[in-house]
């Protein structure tokens, strides 16, 4: 085993990140590489915590974008600072110099709000992580100013002239796969997919995570929670969801899972109502012994 | 471990057998970009070559970039990778078909439904008992010219302003993004201090912006053959409505070929358009095929496709044609548009599977399986209408 990628993976364990080789690996070769990492995957498997464990692997500052629908170029790259330039204007009104100097005073790096991106690319010391959240949820205009800016990782602000990142930020994109993104950008990505973990990773990570947890109840949590995936739900829940129920079941010091205690704590795992009334129905039926056990 | 010594520069035989790796993974349909040979070869330096999960889940990091493909991946790189060093094996021929099932590819979600309660509202689930007994596909091409006449316009009323509302809310459909202008809610500040600076930072005009249209366009392609004989009069109505309120609809009718009946549906009342129909779509209720259908859209009407395109394919899947020319149809009509949403008014019956030969070929390239049944589940597919 290479050793950037065992030290990878044993300072994502120090930080509670439970992962396998495949995940360190490929983080390793997005640093070694110098190529955006996307990570696909269903909600709640962990996506945006593996930027932000490179980034404590890295030791390095963490910069997040979280995308949505009609995100542009003044909300991810920079925006000028408008109600102060304003206000300067007006307090400079009777100034005598030449208006071109005015102009470039009112254009320079003290009225300029850098966004995401550009903070990323103008990150002093060392390179910082950026991680671009649901990318899936901007829309194509904005993946193609995207490619743009991750092929060269410069910018040009007419007012300004061209500001080039000094290193690279290693970019980690993740998607929720709500729609198809262009092959122009995962041609540019190297590219991870994150399942649902299986039984012993899932144990280990409740393990990890909430640690305040009986070993009893962490293995009947997740067996159940495994179970629970193989019903057609809506909503599948994801690890995070394993984690706040784990959780929840500390704040109750519960000792054992029963049926009332997963009807009265359901809301921490199942989002749509008709989840609740399929598994109401397996309840019903008497499955929950079947759901529990480890097998099953 | 001595890494140094591994990490070397990719050795001729490495880099050939990466080469092969990645046409192995093309001929299996995997798409790998024409770089990625050399992205793999890149990869290989940095890892340690003896661990051979290392080298697979670093080529699968490197080579793959759809979930679908993964498990193609594992498979061919098993076969493929020896063990030790990287040289493949000689390979038998795998074949070009994919037997590997993509990985838990959600079925597109059913409701029940029958012919019978396609103008009732919803709740239509347990009345499902006596349904309309199919219509098998014929398999020559009947050229028959119908006679419209006979179609009774009660209820279609209903129908119509359905589809206009939708046709209204598809066209005026709000971006999220801004357009600057002289007119609009809100204050655009960047284009107001733009203006000001001209007039040595004087206020004189507020630069306002407001949201851009979304253009959405809409391809429809109609299955009018005999099957669906039942349920076409319901969707020419629909479609007839749709376009002559929403600019940006196109609309094909095929059975054993395609034909663009827009310019027939457009203006005329729904009677003359009904009456133009019968005289121009020669195999009205014959049988269906409609991979060369769709196939022709993509090859002939490329210019009408495009992300902001929205394809709605009204059919029930009972297809006389090859399955795998549907799918290989399907999946270039869905690479080359913004969405594929098929209505099938089969989904009826609360026992219905997407069974069909045609149905299960198309199922992978579909976006959005819907069914037809009523005013509800139409008034329901709005929404899946935006891209």
């Amino acid at each position: 085993m290479n050793d950037r990628i065992r030290e990878i993976q044993r300072v994502m364990d120090a930080s509670s990140y439970v992962t396998d080789k495949e995940v360190a690996t490929a983080v390793y070769l997005a640093t070694a590489l110098q190529k955006p990492l996307l990570v696909e995957g269903h909600p709640g498997v962990g996506k945006t915590e593996i930027a932000k464990v490179l980034a404590r692997v890295l030791e390095t500052d963490l910069i997040r974008l979280q995308c949505y629908e009609g995100l542009d170029a003044a909300a991810a790259l920079y925006e000028w600072n408008y109600p102060r330039q304003l206000l300067h204007l007006k307090l400079d009104e009777h100034s005598t110099a030449p208006l071109a100097e005015r102009e470039q005073s009112l254009f320079s790096e003290a009225f300029l709000l850098k966004r995401p991106l550009l903070a990323a690319i103008t990150h002093p010391g060392k390179a910082p992580v950026l991680l671009i959240d649901e990318v899936d949820r901007a829309d194509e205009e904005f993946e193609a100013f995207l490619l743009e800016v991750l092929s060269d990782f410069q910018v040009t602000i007419p007012e300004l002239g061209t500001i080039a990142a000094r290193e690279r930020p290693v970019v980690v994109l993740t998607s929720n796969r709500t729609r198809d993104l262009s092959e122009a950008l995962r041609r540019r990505c190297l590219y991870l997919w994150i399942g649902y973990p299986g039984f012993d990773k899932e144990m280990a990570i409740v393990r990890a995570r909430v640690p305040d947890l009986s070993e009893r109840l962490a293995r009947e949590l997740t067996a159940f929670l495994q179970s629970l995936r193989r019903l057609r739900l809506d909503k599948t829940p994801g690890v995070a969801e394993s984690l706040d129920w784990a959780m929840a079941l500390v704040v109750l010091h519960a000792s054992h899972l029963n049926e009332d205690l997963i009807r009265d704590t359901m809301g921490c795992i199942l989002k749509d109502e008709r989840d609740f009334q399929r598994l109401e129905g397996e309840l019903a039926a008497g499955r929950l012994p079947a759901m529990l056990s480890v097998a099953g | 471990m001595s890494a140094s010594v591994r990490q070397t520069a990719a050795t001729p035989d490495l880099v050939d057998a990466v080469v092969q790796l990645v046409r192995r993974l093309r001929e299996r349909g995997v798409q790998t970009s024409t770089l990625s040979s050399v992205e793999a070869a890149r990869a290989l330096r940095v890892v340690d070559l003896l661990d051979r999960d290392e080298v697979h889940h670093a080529l699968r990091v490197v080579l793959v970039s759809r979930p679908q493909d993964l498990a193609l991946f594992d498979e061919v790189f098993a076969s493929a990778w020896e063990p030790t060093g990287g040289l493949p094996q000689p390979m038998p021929d795998l074949g070009r078909l994919r037997d590997v099932a993509p990985p838990e590819r959600r079925a597109p979600r059913l409701a029940p439904v029958t012919l019978q309660n396609w103008m009732k509202p919803d709740e239509s689930g347990d009345a499902a008992d006596d349904s309309v007994p199919l219509l098998a596909p014929s398999d020559d091409e009947r050229l028959v010219s119908r006679d419209f006449s006979g179609y009774s316009a009660d209820d279609l009323d209903a129908f119509r302003r359905l589809a206009q509302r939708m046709a209204r809310r598809l066209a005026l459909r709000r971006s999220r993004r801004w357009k600057a202008g002289r007119r609009g809610r809100s204050i655009d500040l960047r284009g107001t201090m733009r203006w000001s600076i001209r007039t040595a930072g004087e206020l004189l005009r507020v630069q306002r912006r407001s949201r851009r249209i979304r253009r959405t366009r809409l391809v429809v392609l109609c299955d009018v053959s005999g099957s669906m004989e039942l349920y076409s009069r319901f969707l020419l109505q629909f479609l007839h409505a749709l376009q002559n309120g929403f600019a940006s609809v196109e609309t094909f009718a095929f059975a054993t070929r395609l034909s663009r009946i827009t310019g027939q549906l457009r203006g005329a009342t729904y009677g003359m358009a009904l009456r133009q129909l019968g005289r121009d779509v020669r195999d009205w209720s014959g049988g269906t095929r409609i991979g060369h259908a769709v196939s022709s859209v993509v090859r002939d009407h490329a210019a009408l496709l495009g992300r902001r395109t929205v394809v709605l394919v009204l059919s029930d899947g009972w297809d006389v044609g090859d399955p795998v020319l549907l799918a290989d149809a399907m999946r270039e009509l869905r690479r080359c548009s913004g969405k594929v949403i098929w209505l099938n008014p089969l989904m009826g019956a609360h026992d219905y599977t997407p069974a069909t030969r045609g149905m299960r070929a198309a199922l992978d390239h579909i976006d959005v399986l819907a069914p037809a049944h009523n005013m509800a589940a139409l008034d329901a597919l709005v929404r899946q209408l935006a891209i």
